[in-house]
């Protein structure tokens, strides 16, 4: 059993658990997007970071890739933990403006306009790989991957036309946080069920 | 493993997403009260480490051998617990999860204590089926016998090639060993191949000479039976009229497909106006023709678009030859301009040196062959031009052929009437499919070059190989959710097998008389389709049977008020819609009561006609459009099947939209809110059955008839084909026609005897015709007739009291 402090209150964990496991089972609200509950954690979007502070240092870890320790103190909503939150939602605000989920989300953190550039206003994908994790976590297959590495990166089968890996049940579309699935969705799925295609992958 | 259901129950507040909106507390109150529910509890987040670590608690000190999470979505969240679990004792089957989130907190106006009731009603469903489940054992495939190629395709030998490698040992049926005359004859398989054929030469007699490789030259096979890893094959033996049985573990088919000549209406004679695989043969016996040789790539005239590319490759290295090998020569390829040409920049650079004509045509105007010319229509000026020619060469008709064809059906691959033989890929999770239904090699498939051919062969020989590892290692199981047959039940009627689109359902060798069915459980990918349509209900589909869903059901429609109603929703529609439309916060008639299912095809007539019996007033079924549906044709025999409910209700005067199918799709959950708008408005203004003795008697009957009596369900297993298809694969009657004639006099028929039998099991007193006549409401003639019938039979007596007959039941 170990023991550690959140927002000064005292609570206990497993050795395995993360901050945010313990954080939700005592009903400490932690904002979240690139997490699901049925998939492993990534660490990508930095929207649940939390402060850690030991005496006059602190540092601010992502809370849902980062394993309780004995003692620790976490803060949930300090000024800190608020200005990277700001500054998560306007990052978002600008990679994908057009996803509704993101601005409502945003909006709800009173976070409704960015000072970063707009690339693309018609992005919906936040780039979280949500989608990517479920196909393979869930699902068993890879139907989905990350064209382009990097900021650049798109969600689509290779070549983008439908593949014949993917089995269109739609947890991928369940999944995403900001809809953005849902317009990419028919471009992966196809629909021939006999289809003529090399047993060679 | 089958102790007495202990039943775990978590419920999960969801963060802010359930616990609000539905009263948890009196939620637990409700379920817990249920029988076999050894623990409830609410918690933040049961599928979080600190929410399993409770679950397993309860496993271990409680000994909770089912479990029931009232939460999220089954399809994300069901594999979690699964792989938590496993190591805890807790199998697939054995776990359940709920959307209460999705399915009731988000989705309505009602208030929290309405939710809560509605919530315990989905679980006490859930509990019901938990109870009702027998887990079985995943079962492990050990395969003992050696595989084996036949179908004499060219890509075997690249196949046992490779299963040697693997140190396989394998049987090769082929009908010629001769490497020279192998080669020989290719033409009349694959094209402008000249430059692999040493490559292939060296194959060939690699695998002649391996010893892991048994060559069993001129055979074919003539019948298969068994299942993966127990098959026996009789093939034929070379001049003798006996057979020879082989018992082998896997089968690889190599089966190259046919190239003809095109007919007389492109001009073809086989002396000047040529086919491909005409020069193809003359090239082969080293003479290069000599003047100017045209080939016309006229693949989009013979309606073979697609093999245009193909037959481009096939002209483009066969003039090449040509060139390289005479320099008198001239080549001219006339090709479509809807084609783009298949060459890379390197070719295109050797074509121009080698001085090949590439000439497009316009595609409005078809050429034609005349003699000494073919005139075609320019692509810029539309004018009609001429080519001359000493020799036109056409491409070749591709399609199966006839061995292939014949060789298919032997192994029962064929799934749909045309060209090729697709290969059949059911679009479902991996982990629900042992492996693929048949390792198929070559151009049968699909036209494809030689090169194309011997890697299928080499990919099926290493996917076999890995079979044959995970045997070895004691690895290779079955989906868990499977068909199995009861072969004491199973009367061989053959029923499954026509309508199981995995070829799944083989013949297992019988002792003379019926020949029981088995399942493959390799090749089963678990819709249960045949499970609802065995007329002697021989098959159950294991951890998912027909009984757990009856008692879902039941137990769910003995729960509704007033309209409420049950949805049966499959998970790759209906539920994913209903899902998605609980994640975007979609309002809609909180009447509905979902089930989620892996495919509407495997919902018996009798769980449908359970839902009525224990008072649900309607029932909607949501599954795939027709052309999408996961399992095949799991949601056309649905149709079917909530067809034979509806004549079933006219027949006894409950109105027959009550029950109705609908078709979704996931990514459009503002269509599933239509349909079930529409619904609910619909039984809305119908009302709840009235609950009366008679009613309940007509639903009871309506239900035994379904179930029980094989008459009826035989009748509708044959005729579950689709009405919009002329040609079916197997012997289904033409669903119109059938329907129109024989199936509703035997249905009014059965109906009215079950209706009479429970007359005579009710009261074991006399009846004379006027009281049976009140009592059935039927046709008087119909009604003597079958009363005559019974007595026949035995089941009932008739005696004569004052000359009047009176009938009573038998015992
Ligand atoms: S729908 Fe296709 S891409 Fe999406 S999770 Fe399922 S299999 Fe993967
Ligand atoms: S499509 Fe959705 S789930 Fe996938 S990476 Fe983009 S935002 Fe994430
Ligand atoms: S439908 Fe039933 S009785 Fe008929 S062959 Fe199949 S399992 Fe046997
Ligand atoms: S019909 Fe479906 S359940 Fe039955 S054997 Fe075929 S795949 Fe399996
Ligand atoms: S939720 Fe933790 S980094 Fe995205």
């Amino acid at each position: 059993m170990i023991t550690f402090n959140i927002n000064d209150t005292e609570v206990q964990a497993e050795p395995g658990w993360t901050v945010l496991e313990t954080a939700r089972q005592y009903e400490i609200e932690i904002p979240t997007l690139c997490y699901h509950e049925a998939v492993s954690s990534s660490g990508a979007c930095r929207l649940c970071m939390v402060e850690l502070k030991d005496g006059s240092w602190s540092k601010l870890v992502a809370s849902c890739i980062y394993p309780v320790a004995e003692g620790i103190n976490v803060y949930t909503e300090t000024e800190r933990v608020k200005n990277v939150r700001r500054w998560v939602f306007e990052m978002l605000l600008a990679q994908c403006p057009a996803s509704g989920e993101i601005k409502q989300l945003a909006a709800k953190h009173g976070v409704e306009s960015t000072r970063f550039s707009i690339k693309d206003p018609d992005e919906e994908c936040m780039v979280c790989g949500l989608c990517t994790r479920a196909c393979e976590e869930i699902v068993g297959l890879s139907a989905i991957s990350m064209v382009d590495r990097g900021v650049h990166k798109k969600i689509g089968a290779p070549f983008s036309r439908p593949t014949e890996v993917c089995v269109a049940c739609g947890c991928c579309v369940t999944i995403c946080p900001t809809g953005a699935m849902r317009s990419r969705i028919d471009a992966v799925r196809g629909i021939p069920k006999i289809t003529l295609t090399p047993l060679a992958v | 493993m089958n102790d007495k259901p202990k039943i775990g129950v978590f419920i999960c507040k969801c963060g802010q997403k359930i616990d609000p909106f539905i009263d948890l507390s009196a939620m637990k109150v409700t379920v817990s009260k249920t029988d076999d529910v050894t623990c409830c509890e609410v918690l933040p987040y049961p599928c979080l480490e600190p929410g399993m670590t409770e679950i397993i608690k309860s496993i271990k000190e409680k000994e909770v051998n089912r479990l029931v999470v009232a939460g999220c979505e089954s399809r994300l969240m069901l594999k979690k617990f699964e792989k938590r679990l496993e190591s805890e004792g807790l199998k697939k089957g054995q776990i359940d999860v709920v959307n209460l989130r999705g399915h009731v907190a988000a989705v309505s106006d009602l208030s929290p204590k309405e939710k809560a009731e509605k919530g315990a009603r989905l679980v006490n469903a859930s509990i019901a089926e938990m109870r009702a489940l027998h887990p079985s054992i995943q079962q492990n495939v050990h395969i003992e016998h050696p595989p084996m190629i036949l179908g004499g395709g060219v890509a075997s030998f690249t196949a046992a090639q490779e299963l040697a490698r693997k140190g396989i040992e394998c049987y090769l049926s082929i009908p010629e060993t001769d490497p020279d005359i192998i080669l020989q004859q290719l033409y009349q398989k694959y094209l402008g191949e000249r430059s692999n054929y040493p490559r292939l030469k060296k194959i060939i007699e690699d695998v002649l000479k391996n010893d892991r490789v048994t060559i069993l030259p001129e055979t074919e096979i003539v019948s298969l039976s068994g299942i993966t890893g127990d098959y026996s094959a009789a093939l034929t033996v070379p001049g003798e009229l006996n057979r020879k049985r082989y018992q082998v573990g896997t089968i690889i088919a190599c089966l190259d497909g046919e190239l003809t000549a095109p007919g007389p209406e492109f001009g073809y004679d086989g002396k000047t106006v040529l086919c491909q695989t005409d020069l193809e043969n003359i090239i082969y016996n080293a003479v290069i023709p000599s003047g100017q040789t045209v080939f016309w790539i006229n693949d989009y005239e013979t309606g073979q678009e697609e093999y245009a590319r193909l037959s481009t490759r096939s002209a483009w290295t066969m003039s090449r030859h040509i060139l390289e090998n005479s320099k008198k020569s001239q080549v001219i390829i006339l090709y479509n301009q809807k084609m783009s040409l298949p060459l890379t920049a390197s070719e295109r650079s050797l074509s121009r040196k080698l001085g090949i004509i590439w000439v497009p045509y316009d595609k409005a105007v078809q050429p034609v062959i005349q003699l000494g010319f073919v005139s075609f229509g320019g692509v810029n000026d539309h004018l009609e031009h001429e080519i001359p020619w000493d020799r036109i060469v056409l491409s070749p008709i591709r399609k199966i052929g006839g061995n292939s064809m014949q060789t298919a059906k032997i192994l029962g691959i064929i799934h749909e009437e045309s060209e090729f033989l697709g290969v059949h890929h059911a679009k479902v999770r991996p982990e629900m499919v042992g492996r693929e239904e048949s390792y198929l090699a070559g151009s049968a498939r699909y036209s494809c070059d030689l090169n194309e051919a011997l890697n299928q062969g080499k990919q099926a020989g290493k996917k076999n190989a890995e079979m044959y590892q995970k045997s070895a290692e004691n690895t290779l199981f079955a989906p868990r959710v499977v068909c199995i047959v009861d072969t004491t039940k199973c009367v061989g009627c053959g029923q499954c097998q026509e309508i199981c689109d995995c070829g799944g359902i083989g013949i297992a060798e019988g002792l003379g008389g019926g020949i029981p069915r088995v399942v493959d459980p390799m090749v089963c990918t678990g819709g249960g389709t045949c499970a609802a349509a065995c007329p002697y209900q021989a098959l159950t589909l294991q951890n998912n049977t027909n009984d757990q869903r009856e008692a879902r059901v039941g137990e769910l429609a003995k729960q509704l008020k007033n309209n409420e109603f049950v949805a049966f929703a499959c998970s790759w529609a209906g539920l994913p819609a209903a899902d998605n439309a609980g994640n975007r916060g979609l309002n809609y008639n909180p009447d509905i009561h979902i089930i989620g299912i892996p495919c509407v095809g495997q919902i018996d007539p009798s769980v449908m006609a359970r839902a009525f019996v224990d008072g649900a007033p309607g029932l909607l079924l949501v599954g795939c459009d027709p052309e999408n549906c996961h399992h095949s044709f799991g949601v056309d025999h649905a149709w079917s099947r909530v067809n034979i409910l509806k004549k079933l209700f006219t027949l006894c005067g409950f109105d027959r939209r009550r029950i109705t199918m609908a078709h979704a799709d996931l990514n459009h959950p503002e269509d599933f809110v239509k349909t079930v708008e529409s619904f609910s408005k619909m039984l809305k203004a119908l009302g709840p059955i009235e609950k009366t003795p008679d009613n309940q008697k007509k639903l009871e009957s309506i239900y035994k008839l379904v179930k029980t009596n094989s008459r009826v369900r035989l009748l509708l297993s044959s005729g579950l084909r689709r009405p919009w298809e002329a040609t079916y694969r197997g012997d289904q009657r033409y669903a119109l026609e059938y329907d129109r004639s024989d199936f509703m006099d035997a249905l009014k028929e059965e109906l009215l005897k079950v209706r009479l039998e429970g007359i005579f099991r009710e009261e074991s007193r006399p009846f004379d015709l006027d009281e049976i006549i009140s009592k059935v409401v039927d046709d008087q003639n119909r009604i003597i007739n079958q009363l005559s019938e019974l007595v026949a039979e035995g089941a009932i007596e008739r005696t004569y009291k004052q000359g009047k007959p009176f009938y009573l039941s038998a015992n």
